[in-house]
């Protein structure tokens, strides 16, 4: 099938200043990747555009981009499923760098503010592993699957609008501490997402939960955190 | 772990909007059910108001229909000044002045309330 590919160019290096199209005509299979299209295009026809890919096999998040204005990673996206005619643009809400390439260092900070690490000062009890139930597990384990990709904070129209909101990304991987039995830093973590610009500012889009490609319960994993700091906190 | 979290002002606020939203439902619900369907908008007169008004549950509830339903209203406009004003001091400046209409207006409904209708003043 032949597929219509408009793909977003802006590049202030070479002078192009101002975003714009460029636009091509592929000989594609239904079962093509948008990410394989993108590749055809650099690899034979124009080598100048750029778009972050690393696994390409939905892992490692790096491709994530509006493809016909929802946010999706290019290597999980079908042609068949995104249609014939296709617009692939850079993701919302962070500084275009070049083409498809965001600045990730607001989104990178963001997380980071949040202490996404295990926070434990005791021993473990055999001075080993610290041993959890499966129902312990099962508390947080949604939330493990984020790969980093910010689809789904740059859907978030809150995001778009204001800098000082966290972002889901950044409370789904706080989620993922705050309810892990073996963290000791739950309501530290609580108290930062209870001030200015934290879980407060979730307007409950849902657009999140839709563009994450790793079908984590964005939306319900935040609620899970309001809930928390309404409730006093965490005990484990 | 024990200890408790502090509860901050914006987790109040959304508390406070939740808790409204959730009383709204069945107050306006019931106010609409009440006026448009059970009483009828042309029955609705100045003595029809004065009788209701002169009965203090009903300005009870009437009152707390104000509080709640512009509380709710005015923390959405909060939350939409925040995508609008990034500054930390012009924010805190508009939550103050959201904050004073708020109380105002809600002054000026209780008092309204509480005066009630004067059937003879309109007549």
């Amino acid at each position: 099938m032949l597929v219509y590919l408009k793909i977003y160019r802006y590049n202030p290096e070479a002078g192009r200043n101002v975003p714009s199209f460029d636009t091509y005509n592929i000989e594609a299979e239904p079962t093509d990747r948008v990410l394989d299209l993108l590749e055809h295009v650099k690899g034979n026809v124009d080598g100048t555009i750029s778009f972050r890919r690393s696994c390409a096999h939905g892992v490692c998040g790096s491709d994530a981009m509006r493809i016909n204005g929802r946010n999706m990673l290019a290597c999980k996206a079908l042609v068949k499923d995104v249609g014939t005619e296709i617009t692939v643009e850079p993701i919302l809400g962070l500084p275009v760098l070049k083409d498809m390439i965001v600045d990730m260092e607001p989104f990178f900070n963001s997380y980071k503010s949040l202490m996404p690490f295990l926070i434990n000062e005791d021993v473990p009890a055999d001075g080993k592993e610290r041993r959890q139930t499966p129902e312990q597990l099962e508390r947080f384990e949604d939330t493990t699957k984020c790969i980093l990709c910010a689809a789904c904070t740059t859907s978030c129209p809150v995001f778009w609008s204001d800098e000082q909101y966290v972002g889901p990304a950044t409370i789904v991987n706080a989620h993922r501490f705050i309810f892990d039995s073996r963290d000791q830093a739950a309501n530290t973590r609580l108290e930062i997402l209870a001030d200015h610009g934290g879980a407060f500012r979730c307007r409950t889009a849902f657009n999140c939960t839709e563009a994450c490609p790793r079908e984590i319960h964005v939306t319900q994993a935040i609620a899970e955190v309001k809930n928390a700091i309404t409730s006093g906190g965490v005990e484990h | 772990m024990a200890s408790k979290i502090k509860p901050s002002f914006e987790t109040t606020a959304w508390r406070w909007m939740r808790y409204s939203g959730i009383l709204l439902i069945p107050l306006a619900w019931f106010h609409v059910y009440l006026q448009d369907v059970i009483v009828g908008v042309h029955a609705i007169n100045i003595d029809y108001v004065a009788v209701r008004l002169a009965d203090a549950g009903w300005v009870t509830y009437n009152f707390f229909l104000l509080l709640f339903a512009f509380a709710h209203g005015m923390y959405g406009l909060r939350q939409v000044m925040f995508d609008y004003v990034h500054k930390e001091r012009t924010r805190r400046i508009f939550s103050i002045l959201l904050l004073i209409v708020w109380l105002v207006i809600s002054t000026i409904g209780a008092i309204a309330l509480a005066m009630g209708a004067r059937p003879e003043l309109v007549q």
